[in-house]
């Protein structure tokens, strides 16, 4: 059991390892969104992105939502034709893992910023 | 067609390329020096300091620029012809934005940029830094230009030909802007002039007509075009390779290509055979016209071949350049003797500390708890 244990430790630390600024970002937009009562989608995701310049194209931006949620660290749920993105308890974990090393600094989103205006 | 200048090197090419050039800047000054061209657009950039009467060699405030006059500037560029410079800030900003455009419009299905009608394709000309002799910022704007917005409307394949001219001619031969702007603009005259000249003389065999040669320059390629008189006692090939446009980045191997070939009156023209097996030797079978021009003394062709590469690879010379700069640089700090104090750093400390000045670690932490996730 320890040994399992041990593995999975490793492994969140091998996640963590793999994890980027983009990552990083998406975590917090959409834990913000959620505190804020605010559904974030993943093409709000792609203008956030876009507007902090870390990407031009929506097929990157997809491909990092893909990433995230491949590592359980979000869900994207289907609702009402939109692809909302929601911080899974793992991903609240890596994101506080994230804060903690101090590797990325938050950049706020337009959106959930237009939308609290 | 419409022709459209931006910046101040596409502006004074488009001027001399087109008397109702349209010419686009952030500059009112900057716009009333250049001579000729037509209408002029200006796109104004503010900041908390007033209007700003250049982009400073800043992309970003270019693509700022770009936003102010969006809607205007992406009509205006259907089916155009768009010249722009990528080393600066508002050539490289807005054509970024007229690129962006361009790659965003979707048809009823959703695809992106591919479904563009041939008709509607943007013909772009880009004049490309001398890694040289030109300072490192030109040459960092356009490595950014070219990996980013280029490589996305390329993969996308939603424009029509990019010709890339490059100062390289102009720096080693020591031109004059005015003349080298002249020579850029005589140069792709030759080339545009190929359907006209298919409708004015006798044609001879096959032909180029304007529908023909919009769907040439339709296609998402760059174009490398020369033209020279031809010696059909000669091997095409080499005189191909010893008459490479100057003003153009050298052409890689070709996918597709097209030649006018005009010949004197009474010449035999059936020399054009040995030109289309060329091709047809390189696995192109060519687009071709031939015509009889009785002002020619000697059989004069033009020639125009497609090539695809991704931009990336184009900037090999760039980055080797950027390279030398950087390890310069390293050197001149290395020969000024600084002495450095030894810092004891643990990096982990500093990260909490600075992450906790910021309250940024506060701020995430504080939040996953009243969402109740950690």
């Amino acid at each position: 059991m320890a040994r399992i244990n041990d593995d999975s430790v490793d492994l969140f630390k091998d996640q963590l390892g793999r994890l980027g600024e983009s990552h990083f970002l998406i975590l917090y937009w959409c834990a913000q969104g959620e505190d804020k009562g605010i559904k974030y989608n993943i093409t709000n995701c792609f203008d956030d992105l876009k507007h902090v310049g870390i990407t031009r194209t929506k097929q990157t931006a997809v491909s990092m939502v893909e990433a995230l949620w491949s590592l359980c660290f979000i869900d994207i749920r289907e609702e009402r034709n939109r692809k909302n993105i929601y911080i899974t308890k793992h991903g609240a974990r890596a994101l506080q893992q994230l804060v903690v090393l101090g590797g990325f600094s938050v950049k706020s989103s337009s959106f959930l910023e237009g939308n609290q205006a | 067609m419409n022709v459209i200048g931006i910046g101040g090197a596409g502006g004074k090419i488009a001027a001399k390329m087109d008397d109702s050039a349209i010419l686009v800047n952030v500059s009112r000054i900057e716009l009333e020096k250049v001579e000729g061209g037509g209408e002029r657009i200006i796109a104004p950039v503010q900041s908390t300091l007033g209007q700003f009467r250049g982009s400073r060699k800043d992309p970003e405030i270019g693509h700022d620029a770009y936003l102010t006059i969006r809607r205007r500037l992406q009509d205006i560029v259907v089916g155009g012809m768009v010249f722009s410079s990528t080393g600066g800030g508002t050539g490289n900003g807005i054509t970024t934005g007229i690129l962006q455009g361009i790659s965003n419009i979707d048809d009823e299905l959703g695809n992106q940029g591919s479904t563009i009608p041939v008709q509607d394709r943007t013909f772009f000309c880009l004049i490309l830094p001398y890694d040289g002799m030109e300072s490192a910022e030109y040459v960092n704007n356009s490595i950014d230009f070219m990996t980013g917005p280029l490589a996305d409307v390329i993969d996308k394949g939603c424009t029509g030909n990019i010709v890339l001219f490059s100062n390289k001619t102009k720096f080693t031969e020591k031109i004059a802007e005015e003349q080298y702007n002249e020579m850029i603009v005589n140069s792709l005259k030759v080339f545009m002039s190929i359907p006209d000249k298919n409708e004015n003389m006798k044609l001879l065999e096959s032909h180029i007509d304007h529908e023909d040669f919009t769907a040439f320059i339709a296609k998402p390629f760059f174009n490398h075009f020369n033209y020279f008189d031809y010696d059909p006692s000669k091997s095409f090939g080499n005189q191909l390779k010893a008459n490479s446009n100057p003003l153009l980045l050298e052409a890689e191997e070709p996918i597709e290509a097209m030649f006018l070939l005009e010949v004197p009156s009474g010449q035999d023209h059936t020399i054009f055979y040995d030109i289309v097996k060329y091709f047809v030797d390189c696995k192109i079978p060519p687009v071709y016209s031939v015509v009889e021009n009785p002002d020619l003394t000697k059989p004069f062709v033009t020639v125009s071949r497609l090539y695809s590469r991704k931009p990336y690879e184009l900037l090999d010379d760039f980055n080797k350049k950027n390279l030398e700069l950087a390890d310069a640089k390293v050197q001149k700090s290395l020969e000024q003797h600084v002495v450095l104090e030894k810092l004891e750093v643990n990096f982990d400390k500093e990260a909490k500390r600075a992450g906790k000045q910021k309250g940024v670690g506060d701020d995430v932490l504080a939040t996953l708890k009243r969402i109740g996730k950690l």
